[in-house]
């Protein structure tokens, strides 16, 4: 990932940021039996890179599962990093010295950077931060959930809901109180007779008006909406997506807008990060990213897309398979088993042999006994005869993978040696000023791969 | 014969009783489905779209629900017609899944979680299919002894079919080989990968996108006329749900059946459906083939509704929201249900019913800004501004 925070910091368009994340990862132990050992990590996000600027939108997009959840409460500090640092505040000149000084080791630096580093880890890094900072930071930092049936306690009026957090940062009581709950819901185009009345009386939009008050009373710079519109119809979607841009302006907010549905991304975001498997995959403007993305899987996310305007969608690239196991993601980019452009560079594995063996013909898959790998791009597979060994090396030079094999795989007996070259994980690189992606091939071409149909012949020839 | 109707709803109305009064969830919705044709009925959360497809497999559980008038016609060449509201329940049943059948939002509530996938979707053969399961098992259905009817119809108790198995292993595996065959047919025809392995598995070691498949599978197994499909995909994602729409859309050209499509997303319309029904609270307020609807909507829910979907070209803050919410449908009064949120409404829009009227070729509206005073019995200066008016004036 070193090479990519140099490249962060050159680019000349480093803005003040309300939040940067540096290589965040967070990984959920597994656990299994009854001694509950820790088998595995699921990967939910895995080194995420990203700055969010000063009053704009910047949209998180992504299916479930990838991750966007996750990250957006890993910034709002409700779930702790499991490695990596997340930045409050940092002007342009304070990221490119944290972007420098990251990384190194303390005693190495000069007496001056360490003065620097001490000064920014105790002030601007969530974790290290003191008390006072790391309140201001959650007072800051406000969010709206996805669910406004479950994230309205339905025991509690409206007064309570909203006014809880002026209580507990103690700004205001009393009568007090509830003035400033009514100037809240007045906000949001509720009324003071709403106050007195529990979750239950009011209709979906509603709800997620009072979301959205809970989260404004303390004056936040920064707020992240989670999904605040998958629940709603349409209609009053378009109302709160409304209002939403009218408390930007009014109070100029920052949004990480966090979706799974492109058109309202596309409304509303000015910058655009899409999300598979943990890992940030592209990002830049919103625009710039819909006319002419730079990764595969935008682009594929994009066309899946129906919308009301333009052309039918016509599909030619497809996303094959179903998404991989985040607790052991694929090698090189994460996206290679099952993208139409994948070539040999993409990091390819015995795992990918494996899985293809297993889709393709299941009968051969079942007669293997033993895979001993030396790791995870060499490994020699044994099978119970020597005649599915055959046959699983020629399964394996009809595939995509076969590009990437280092030498053809060597059949001996009953047992095939496979041999990968071994690819460096992906990272998310700067291609054209503003545009950001970690496709491999894209990175050399400084385009999208042409999309040929070589792949798939071979397959059909089979 | 593309003019004769394979389902004609007429008038229906169903209606639910609680402790508050009478729901009207369906209130007089007539319209028809011709042979291989894809309708959409759309519109927002409770609205009745549901209800009305459920109505049509008469699936509405009674009481609390009523089908309190109307009828649904199900015509066909060389079949009787049969009215489902009036029929007896054993020919409803004979229609359900075979002339009709109907797949599920969340595919995930759907399928039974203690059943394997082979079983629940043998279910369908054994319902409808029964002389072909015993034909291929080489059993004369005509000579057919009551328990292996009831093995084959997957009917027989656990202590009947080990009874059966123990007693006749050869029919017992040749039962069991043709009912299989017939699951793992049905699963490789929507492109299920390794049909076998997944019969043997349960609804929870499937992916969301695999489980609608399953569905799928289930619900075409007999060549139905009719698929009614209620938001198939409201619950995939993005990629999966392109890939689900096309299935559904390549069946219905390889068997020519008729789809009728529940959806509340509308540029799902445009891609998918020959003609569109846009209902609101309980009716039906605009029909028409899908692209002359999107393009040019009539009523002003529809262009509201349009107008409220995000895209890039309207300007951020810009959205045509509307105002308001959806009335309630208890014992709602006679009027136009939309005018309380419409810009055009006019004192007559709160005293009369709008009725669905042809304004165009092929193109029917609910709104009294269509309709002459004289029609419709009320002064002329309580009518809303007519839309040619409105156009000439823009």
């Amino acid at each position: 990932m070193s090479a990519n925070q140099d490249v962060t910091a050159t680019t000349n368009a480093v803005v003040d940021s309300v939040v940067s994340l540096n290589d965040v990862k967070v990984h959920y132990p597994v656990k299994e039996g009854a001694l509950q050992r820790v088998s595995g990590y699921v990967k939910a996000v895995d080194g995420v890179n990203l700055s969010i600027p000063r009053g704009k939108t910047l949209g998180l997009v992504g299916e479930s599962g990838c991750g966007k959840t996750t990250l957006g409460r890993v910034i709002a500090g409700l779930v702790p990093p499991t490695s990596g640092d997340i930045w409050m505040d940092l002007s342009a000149t304070e990221q490119e010295s944290v972007q420098r000084l990251r990384g190194l080791d303390q005693k190495k630096m000069s007496a001056e950077d360490q003065a620097l580093w001490k000064d920014l880890t105790s002030a601007k890094r969530l974790g290290s931060m003191n008390k006072d900072r790391q309140r201001e930071y959650r007072r800051n930092c406000q969010v709206v959930f996805q669910d406004a049936f479950s994230s309205l306690n339905p025991r509690q009026l409206i007064r309570d809901i909203v006014g809880r957090p002026l209580r507990v940062h103690q700004e205001a009581s009393g009568s007090d109180l509830d003035g400033k709950v009514v100037e809240l819901l007045e906000k949001v185009g509720l009324s003071s007779q709403h106050l007195m009345r529990y979750p239950h009386q009011f209709s979906g939009g509603q709800r997620q008006r009072i979301s959205i008050a809970r989260a404004l009373a303390l004056n936040p710079e920064f707020v992240i909406l989670d999904e605040p519109t998958s629940a709603l119809d349409v209609s009053v979607q378009a109302q709160i997506l409304n209002l939403l841009v009218e408390l930007q302006a009014e109070m100029g907010l920052t949004y990480l807008f966090i979706t799974h549905d492109l058109g309202v991304v596309q409304h509303m975001s000015d910058d655009i990060a899409v999300m598979y498997l943990g890992q940030v995959v592209e990002y830049g403007e919103t625009d710039q990213v819909f006319d002419n993305p730079m990764h595969p899987y935008s682009k594929i996310l994009r066309d899946s897309n129906p919308t009301l305007e333009g052309e039918k969608s016509k599909r030619e690239w497809e996303l094959s398979g179903s998404v991989p196991n985040p607790i052991e993601p694929p090698h090189g980019c994460r996206l290679h088993p099952r993208c139409p452009v994948a070539a040999a560079g993409c990091g390819w594995s015995v795992d990918d042999a494996l899985r293809n063996a297993e889709e393709k013909s299941p009968v051969l898959f079942e007669t293997i006994t033993t895979v001993e790998r030396s790791n995870d791009f060499n490994a020699k597979v044994k099978f119970a005869e020597s005649q599915s060994a055959n046959d699983f090396s020629s399964l394996v030079k009809s595939s995509v993978a076969s590009l990437a094999l280092a030498a053809p795989p060597e059949v001996q007996g009953d047992s095939v040696g496979l041999r990968f070259n071994e690819v460096p994980d992906a990272s998310l690189q700067e291609i054209m000023p503003g545009r950001w992606t970690s496709c491999t091939r894209t990175q050399e071409l400084g385009s999208l791969p042409e999309f040929s149909n070589t792949g798939k012949k071979k397959e059909d020839e089979k | 014969m593309p003019d004769s109707n394979l389902l004609e709803v007429k008038d229906l109305s169903v209606h639910f009783h609680s402790r508050r009064g009478t729901v009207h969830a369906v209130d007089n919705v007539s319209f028809d489905i011709k042979p291989g044709e894809t309708l959409a009925l759309v519109g927002e959360t409770g609205c009745g779209k549901s209800v009305t497809a459920r109505s049509i497999l008469k699936l509405v559980p009674e009481p609390p629900g009523d089908y309190a008038s109307g009828s649904i016609t199900l015509s066909e060449d060389g079949k009787p017609s049969i009215d489902m509201l009036s029929a007896p329940i054993q020919d409803v049943r004979a229609v359900r899944g075979e002339r009709i059948s109907m797949i599920f939002q969340d595919p995930g509530k759907a399928l039974n979680p203690a059943l394997t996938i082979g079983r629940q979707v043998s279910e369908v053969f054994g319902e409808h299919r029964l002389d072909m399961i015993l034909e291929s098992a080489g059993i004369d259905p005509a000579k057919a002894s009551r328990l292996e009817i009831r093995v084959a119809q997957q009917r027989a108790s656990l202590l009947q079919l080990r009874v059966f198995e123990l007693t006749r292993k050869k029919k017992a595996k040749a039962l069991q080989k043709s009912i299989d065959d017939a699951v793992a047919k049905a699963l490789a025809e929507t492109g299920i990968p390794n049909p076998r392995k997944i019969m043997n598995s349960y609804p929870h070691e499937l992916s969301g996108g695999m489980k609608q498949r399953v569905m799928i599978a289930q619900a075409l197994a007999c060549n139905p006329d009719l698929l009614i499909a209620d938001e198939p995909t409201t619950a995939l994602d993005v990629t999966i749900q392109a890939r689900i729409l096309e299935l559904i859309q390549e069946m219905q050209r390889r068997r020519g059946m008729a789809v009728l499509y529940i959806t509340h997303d509308l540029s799902l319309v445009r891609e998918f459906a020959d003609r569109v029904a846009v209902m609101y609270a309980g009716r039906i307020v605009e029909i028409g083939p899908a692209l002359e609807v999107l393009a040019a909507p009539k009523h002003p829910y529809t262009q509201g509704l349009l107008g409220a979907i995000p895209h890039r070209r309207t300007a951020r803050g810009q959205l045509a929201a509307i105002p308001g919410s959806v009335p309630q449908l208890v014992s709602p009064p006679a009027q136009c249900h939309f005018a309380s949120r419409c810009k055009w409404a006019a004192p007559a829009c709160s005293a009369v019913v709008p009725s669905l009227n042809l304004v165009e070729k092929n193109r029917q509206v609910a709104c009294l800004r269509f309709e002459s005073a004289g029609d419709v019995a009320v002064d002329a200066a309580d009518m809303p501004v007519s839309a040619e008016l409105q156009e000439e004036t823009a």
